[in-house]
């Protein structure tokens, strides 16, 4: 436990320039989106311009749901950003202890603990950074809602809630879901997709050149059998064989089996097969 | 006692060890000999677990190769396994967190022997000097076996010097040492076993010193008759 601990701790410090630069990025351009969008407005309020002399539309009452819409595509792009930085770490994790002029898997597999620790604690630390990404967005909002009222003034705004404002865009509505069940889905399926990434790297480091077949291949593998049940309705005719509760049932025991057989996999890579 | 049995791999369609057999025992240095290519580092990797082999058995004291084996096991690769953004300091304490086998008083002790910067970066240190510092790291383990890949392999006269320097010291002594080379020159006094490979198999293994006064050859001899006789 303690060295697991250590790991996870070792993970993160190790990523963590690259986690403030996402959050640097993120507050930069949200922030600086959301003043610039609601300066525009608000002083063409002031100055009792209308839609067609500034070529925005510019509403009765401002709120902050408006204000996230309205500042869309800045909103979105550092999430994305984070998101895609985040998936290739889950890749690079691993290949950075491979490469360069010190390789520091050797020190890394030759720890006096189980190897499976190793695989468990860079998982720990992926979603480490997840949830601070998240973490940070949350806190994030709450800053933009205060910076909303603190720019537009009284007289010119409406109330609105925080969910209200979470809701509006779409990718703020997926990364934060209203419902837990919701959230357990979508940060289940993101968990079962890093696992498989996991294991097909290893693959690809255990047997090398033909190890890439092997990834690929199980990726495929994995992929299509989350998403058989899911498209399976649409597959079949109008008499469909399976009930929805049925379907709902195969698809939640795939998504135990998956990661269940892709950490043993993993596990047994680094046990018996990784090489360096 | 570390033995190797009839260890077998393949890499590539090709034979990398073929029938590897050998012992390194506690308080002697035994050397692999070989070419570049004859399998020398693959086996200490074999034994560290590093790499997988067909089949073969590879025993420390009798036990099989597990994890706790790296409390009684270290191994010096012939390049850094620190990651290069950590400083010396940051090194030694990422050693002293997982080993309980480590031995602080000695790191500062190999620190000021081998004239090292605790506040260098990893990365910026010279092929020699990280040399010295890998050694650190690994004489720094209480362990009963050191097992080393090319030690003196790139590095400059004078770090050769310093790092032959410890082989004569109690660092060394007490502990079996297995370590690899292709260069024998700077070894020849050192070692008590050698070992000698070729194509992936033994080819010979025998003691130095019962060689010398047995039949009056140095370890050079007896490799001139092996690989080119």
């Amino acid at each position: 436990m303690n060295r697991y601990l250590k790991l996870v701790n070792m993970e993160i410090h190790r990523f963590r320039y690259i986690l403030f630069s996402l959050m640097g990025i993120t507050l930069l351009l949200q922030c600086g989106s959301l003043i610039w969008t609601l300066q525009r407005v608000v002083s063409a309020k002031e100055k009792g311009l209308t839609q067609a002399e500034v070529g925005f539309a510019i509403p009765k009452f401002l709120s902050f749901p408006w204000a996230i819409v309205n500042t869309k595509e800045w909103f979105i792009l550092p999430i994305l950003l984070s998101i895609t930085v985040l998936v290739l770490y889950s890749i690079i994790i691993w290949y950075r202890d491979w490469f360069g002029r010190s390789t520091f898997i050797y020190r890394l597999l030759m720890l006096p603990s189980a190897r499976w620790v190793l695989y468990v604690s860079k998982l720990t630390a992926i979603l480490t950074f997840v949830f601070s990404m998240i973490a940070f967005q949350l806190v994030l909002l709450v800053g933009e809602n205060m910076l909303f009222k603190t720019i537009v003034p009284a007289g010119m705004r409406t109330d609105s809630t925080f969910v209200e404002a979470s809701t509006i865009n779409p990718v703020l509505n997926t990364l934060l879901p209203k419902q837990f069940e919701q959230f357990i889905y979508s940060y289940g399926l993101g968990i079962i997709g890093v696992i498989v990434i996991f294991t097909a790297v290893l693959l690809e480091r255990s047997y090398r050149r033909l190890g890439i077949l092997y990834a690929i291949g199980y990726v495929v593998v994995c992929a299509a059998a989350i998403l058989l049940p899911a498209i399976l309705p649409a597959l079949e005719s109008s008499s469909s064989y399976w009930y929805p509760g049925e379907i709902y049932r195969i698809e939640l025991a795939i998504c135990l089996i998956v990661p269940v057989i892709s950490c043993c996999l993993g596990f047994w890579l680094l046990r018996k097969k990784i090489t360096v | 006692m570390i033995e190797v049995i009839d260890l077998h791999k393949r890499y590539r369609g090709r034979k990398v060890l073929n029938g590897v057999s050998f012992t390194a025992e506690k308080g002697q240095i035994t050397c692999l000999i070989g070419i570049n290519g004859a399998g020398k580092s693959t086996i200490l990797k074999a034994i560290m677990g590093l790499t997988p082999v067909k089949s073969g058995l590879i025993r420390i004291d009798d036990a099989p190769v597990g994890p706790t084996m790296y409390e009684k096991v270290a191994f010096v690769p012939d390049h850094l396994t620190t990651p290069t953004g950590m400083k010396l300091s940051e090194g030694i304490q990422f050693m002293k967190d997982f080993y309980v086998n480590w031995n602080d008083a000695r790191a500062n002790e190999l620190l000021k022997f081998f004239k090292l910067d605790r506040t260098e970066r990893v990365g910026n240190l010279s092929k020699g000097t990280a040399a010295k510092y890998s050694l650190l790291l690994g004489l720094s383990q209480n362990t009963d076996y050191i097992l080393m890949d090319e030690p003196f392999s790139g590095i400059d006269m004078f770090s050769r010097e310093v790092i032959a320097e410890v082989f004569s010291t109690d660092l060394i002594e007490d502990r079996g040492v297995l370590l690899t080379t292709h260069e024998i020159d700077d070894m020849e006094h050192l070692i008590d076993q050698a070992v000698l490979l070729q194509n992936g198999s033994v080819q010979l293994a025998f003691d130095c010193e019962e060689m010398r006064t047995t039949e009056g050859k140095s370890v050079i001899d007896v490799m001139r008759e092996v690989y080119t006789g």
